[in-house]
């Protein structure tokens, strides 16, 4: 019986089994396409390695399997900067930024890159991969470390990030040959920074005030001081920050310290509070990006919050939340555009920077993004398009655009009642790190 | 293949795979290992140093959230049981035609991203979305209640993630018992209840052992549902494995931390694999 | 008393047979009620993530319902964001499915059909990762990179899912070959028939369904994988890291349109493999009638 079942199944055509092998290898093909259209070659490099800034030590920059198997690190090759070599752009750029962070509108397009496509003929590929400095620090670290590029060409870090990275050594210095339009229309105050003197690595994107965000319709009344957050009426609905930089000097300014002139005691006290605070559930988590989510919904009352967020959320998810800088004090941050080391498209990232300096797009930028801009001429624009507006009829934008006005630029008020951010040696980074780690894990 | 080479045959097959899990398991895991023992940061180098106090540091300091993970997985895959329990003895004895049709309902859910599924829950459980909200308008439950960021989201997320896997290998092995031994039983005058204590049951533990593993072990090591649905309390030895790893790149205090949860992890199994009498389940 | 220590009673009188008390119907309706109610709690989810993906928000917040539209199936394909990941996530699942299945066929046929010794190790080698919860599997990978400094991306990606896959590919292959007749292969063996084409014409078509359901087992798992991916994918984003980050500002409704098609796309396969296994069986039985 077997035999003739046998012959039977021996004579039958295999052309099912072909097929599937044809479809096998049509994947394979299809992906094998895939991959070499994809990533970024990922050839093992050898160690570039940090450059001058850190002492390199007898072993290389990345951790090695064996004690003695690691290449030795020759300092970096690159000192000039490569743009001068190379002046006509790739016509790509990988741009990688905050979400939130530039004008969409409604069918989620980009219309300012579009712009700046059509001007310039660089396509761009905006990615919003990052959602919290530390987070997106650690993940292009090992890259950077090892000399491998990273896959973006311009990023958006917020100052101490960007002062970190250029101790490093991780960032291309810019060539300000390219970057007219900066030297023509960049405000004075966003010049010359602490964390960058000169702007060799960096210039600013937007910049903006860490504050509290709270609802009226679930507080019951008016927020105007830190202190509020740890205020029981609000447990489990109050919000931190997981960024250790800001909850941590918003704390030190509630206690009466200059977060620049802190010491380790003053540090470990405000620690205290927090960690006090926590173990009684007084927040309901801490947050990076996420907390916009949660305020809009509902699920937190008050929370730590960033200046233009808010103002996006009162225009576009819930009109009732409010923005206010703590009596004892807020924190001014400037993001800034940093181009990585082995970006493979770095002259395409300084037309990129270069785009934002034009008072029209920066204006455009502004007007949906409500932070404050670091180009002049951005307030007069905006109060003219409030003015177009309002001829058209447009009565409710006109509004808006008048409010986004007054905020282009912090009033003279808030810079009396802001701070900058200290710097940090690495040692006192881990230190600071290990004991809001604390607060923020259980 | 010449007659006297035909040996090479089962060797030749299991070469491929068997190098690349070799390639892309063991070897990582030993560099893991040697990663562990190793002090310094990405920018300033590693050297290999034998570190192996790591180990206790790592404990002391995260010993709450091991615990916390054991505890979770445990109550998750107790939970699982409970339910998946009768839903698997359903299919398999009461299933009939429909038997087929009711294993795929079980598993159809599984084909939706795991993250997109949590991230529903998160949808349906919000504060004031339209489960709670319905509620706390009406009355029955007060303003403030909430189901997420608690310990309580958590383990239902899990829960709920993890069912099917504890289902399918129940319904397997119910549906190997032998019909008779169980018709035995109640010629035997066993009611019942005492047919399914002391015939189905029993019979079934593989299943049971099976299921065990399969909702512990991952549960164990899980990190989004805590992520999603919890809070700082709820943290559990993923999330601070995935912390180290991936945001402060402080990689041989994670390696080590990993390679505790691992032991952590064989330890429970065979002792569970004692409690059960399941040794011979696991071999061949 | 027997041996088993249940005390026979005398030659039983034959229970007559009465229709059950109302009692015992509805304690008897217990069971599949509960199970369809399980059956129901597993599906919540997935139907709030379709009706969510007709939504029409206003923001970025896909939290409360705004408006019904299909407008979103139709714009999610120029949502460069999405469908860029979305892309890595199918080339990632198509070649890993395709390479775990080939080396975890091959294991599963030496493991059932031949003698060799190191069986001990083999098995400690496959079953382990499985043993194993993946934020380990991944961490021990992201090592293994950094300390080669290799550039983590859309390669590393897909060894590593490729490597949890081989696994599961040789659990289920092992499962279905488990009760497999080789005299049919005999048979042919001794109509004259070589090794190579009894492989081919034989054991192949017969094997294939177990083949088929490993490779489905194995592209859901790498198409669904975030946590593995997460530590190795450097910055490609795959659909589920996509989602991920996305869901801290807002998941819009188009994630909700893809998930939708996915789940569609599954059942549908699913169904298609269940029909042509039950037409195959048919036909198989047809054919054994016959000969009889």
């Amino acid at each position: 019986m077997t035999e003739v079942d046998a012959r039977e199944l021996l004579d039958r055509p295999t052309s099912g089994l072909r097929r599937l092998v044809a479809l096998g290898a049509t994947m394979l093909l299809v992906a094998g396409c895939g991959i070499a259209g994809q990533s970024p070659t990922p050839a093992p490099t050898g160690t570039a390695g940090p450059t001058a800034t850190v002492a390199p030590t007898s072993g290389s920059p990345s951790p090695t399997a064996t004690a003695g198997g690691s290449p030795t690190a020759a300092p970096s090759p690159t000192q000039a900067p490569s743009p001068t070599e190379q002046p006509s752009p790739a016509g790509q750029l990988d741009f990688a930024n905050w979400p939130l962070y530039i004008d969409i509108d409604d069918s989620g397009a980009y219309p300012t890159l579009d712009k700046f496509t059509a001007e310039t003929g660089i396509s761009v590929r905006y990615l919003e991969d990052i959602n919290d400095n530390e987070e997106f620090f650690g993940l292009v670290q090992p890259d950077l470390a090892a000399g491998n590029p990273t896959g973006y060409d311009l990023m958006v870090f917020t100052d101490w990030t960007v002062e970190r990275m250029i101790r490093l050594g991780y960032l291309e210095p810019l060539d300000h040959s390219l970057l007219p339009t900066f030297a023509a229309n960049a405000q004075e105050l966003y010049l010359d920074p602490w964390y960058d003197p000169g702007n060799v690595y960096s210039i600013p994107y937007q910049s903006g005030i860490t504050g509290i965000a709270y609802n009226p319709t679930l507080t019951g009344r008016e927020i105007t001081s830190f202190d509020d957050l740890f205020d029981p009426e609000f447990a489990g609905r109050a919000g931190i920050f997981s960024e250790m930089r800001d909850t941590l000097c918003l704390t030190l300014l509630s206690m009466g310290v200059e977060p620049v002139t802190a010491t380790i005691e003053q540090v470990q006290a405000a620690q205290q509070k927090l960690l006090e605070a926590a173990q009684r559930n007084q927040f309901r988590s801490d947050y990076g990006n996420d907390y916009y989510d949660a305020l809009a919904a509902g699920d937190l009352a008050i929370t730590i919050a960033w200046s233009g967020d808010i103002s996006q959320m009162q225009l576009y998810d819930n009109a009732d939340v409010r923005f206010v800088v703590p009596e004892t004090g807020g924190m001014l941050w400037v993001d800034n555009m940093v181009i990585p080391k082995g970006a493979a498209h770095p002259i395409d990232a300084h037309a990129m920077m270069d785009f934002w300096y034009d008072v029209e797009n920066a204006t455009a930028l502004t007007e949906y993004i409500g932070y404050f801009t670091p180009v002049s001429g951005v307030a007069e624009q905006v109060l003219e398009d409030a003015q177009t507006a309002r001829d058209e009829g447009d009565e409710e934008w006109a509004a808006q655009l008048e409010v986004i006005s007054q905020t282009a630029f912090p009033s003279n008020d808030q810079l009396q009642n802001v701070y900058t951010y200290p710097q940090l040696t690495e040692e006192e980074e881990r230190t600071w790190n290990d004991l809001f780690n604390e607060v923020i894990a259980d | 293949m010449p007659r006297r080479l035909r040996w090479l045959t089962p060797y030749l097959f299991l070469l491929p795979g068997g190098l690349w899990l070799t390639a892309f398991f063991v070897l990582p895991m030993l560099v893991m290992a040697s990663i562990s023992l190793q002090e310094g940061s990405l920018s300033s180098g590693y050297r290999l140093t034998w570190n192996f106090p790591i180990y206790a540091e790592v404990i002391t300091e995260w010993t709450t959230q091991f615990v916390r993970s054991i505890w979770y997985a445990a109550a998750v895959t107790v939970l699982t049981l409970l339910i998946g329990y009768p839903m698997a003895y359903t299919i398999a004895f009461r299933g009939g035609r429909f038997k087929n049709i009711l294993l795929l309902l079980v598993i159809l859910p599984f084909f939706t991203a795991f993250i997109i599924r949590t991230l529903s829950w998160k949808l349906i459980l919000s504060d004031n979305g339209f489960v709670l909200g319905t509620l706390k308008d009406v009355g029955i439950l007060e303003p403030a209640f909430r189901v997420l960021a608690t310990p309580v989201a958590v383990i239902g997320g899990l829960t709920y993630n993890f069912l099917p896997f504890m289902v399918l290998p129940l319904y397997v092995a119910l549906e190997k018992i032998d019909r008779h031994l169980i018709e035995a039983g109640s010629d035997l005058y066993a009611s019942r209840r005492q047919t399914f204590l002391r015939v189905t049951l029993p019979l079934s533990m593989p299943g049971v052992f099976a299921g065990s593993l399969l909702v512990f072990i991952p549960a164990i090591g899980d990190f989004i549902n805590a992520d999603l649905l919890g809070s700082r309390e709820t943290t559990m030895i993923g999330n601070i494995i995935q912390r180290l790893f991936v945001q402060t790149n402080a990689y041989p205090e994670a390696a080590a931390l990993s390679f505790v949860l691992m032991a952590a992890v064989l330890v429970l199994v065979a002792l569970y694999a004692r409690f059960v009498g399941a040794e011979e389940l696991t071999r061949g | 008393m027997t041996a088993a220590g249940i005390p026979i009673r005398p030659a039983a009188r034959p229970v007559a047979t009465r229709r059950p008390r109302l009692g015992a119907r509805l304690s008897r309706a217990v069971l599949p009620a509960y199970t369809l109610l399980a059956v129901i709690y597993l599906f919540i989810p997935i139907v709030v993530m379709m009706a969510f993906s007709f939504n029409n928000p206003r923001g970025r917040q896909n939290i409360t319902w705004q408006g019904f539209t299909v407008q979103n199936y139709f714009d999610v394909w120029s949502r460069s964001d999405i469908t860029g990941p979305m892309t890595s996530s199918l080339i990632v699942a198509a070649t890993a499915t395709v390479l775990a299945t080939v080396l975890g066929t091959l294991i599963g046929l030496a493991l059932t059909r031949y003698e060799f010794r190191g069986r001990g190790p083999l098995n400690l080698l496959i079953y382990v990762p499985l043993a194993t919860p993946e934020v380990i599997l991944g961490a021990s990978l992201l090592s293994l990179w950094v300390s080669a400094g290799v550039q983590r991306g859309l390669l590393t990606i897909i060894i590593a899912h490729v490597m949890f896959n081989v696994s599961y590919v040789v659990v289920t292959i092992r499962a279905r070959l488990a009760g497999f007749n080789r005299s049919l292969e005999e048979a042919a063996m001794d109509l004259g028939a070589n090794e190579w084409a009894t492989f081919r014409k034989i054991t192949l078509p017969l094997i294939m369904p177990g083949i088929i359901a490993a490779a489905l087992l194995a592209f859901v798992l790498s198409i669904d994988d975030y946590v593995i991916t997460l530590f190795v994918a450097g910055q490609t984003r795959t659909f589920p890291l996509w989602v991920y980050g996305a869901s801290r500002f807002g998941v819009p409704p188009e994630v909700n349109v893809l998930g939708t098609l996915i789940f569609v796309v599954a059942f549908v396969l699913i169904v298609v493999q269940i029909l042509w296994a039950r037409r195959r069986a048919s036909i198989e039985q047809a054919l054994a009638k016959e000969v009889k």
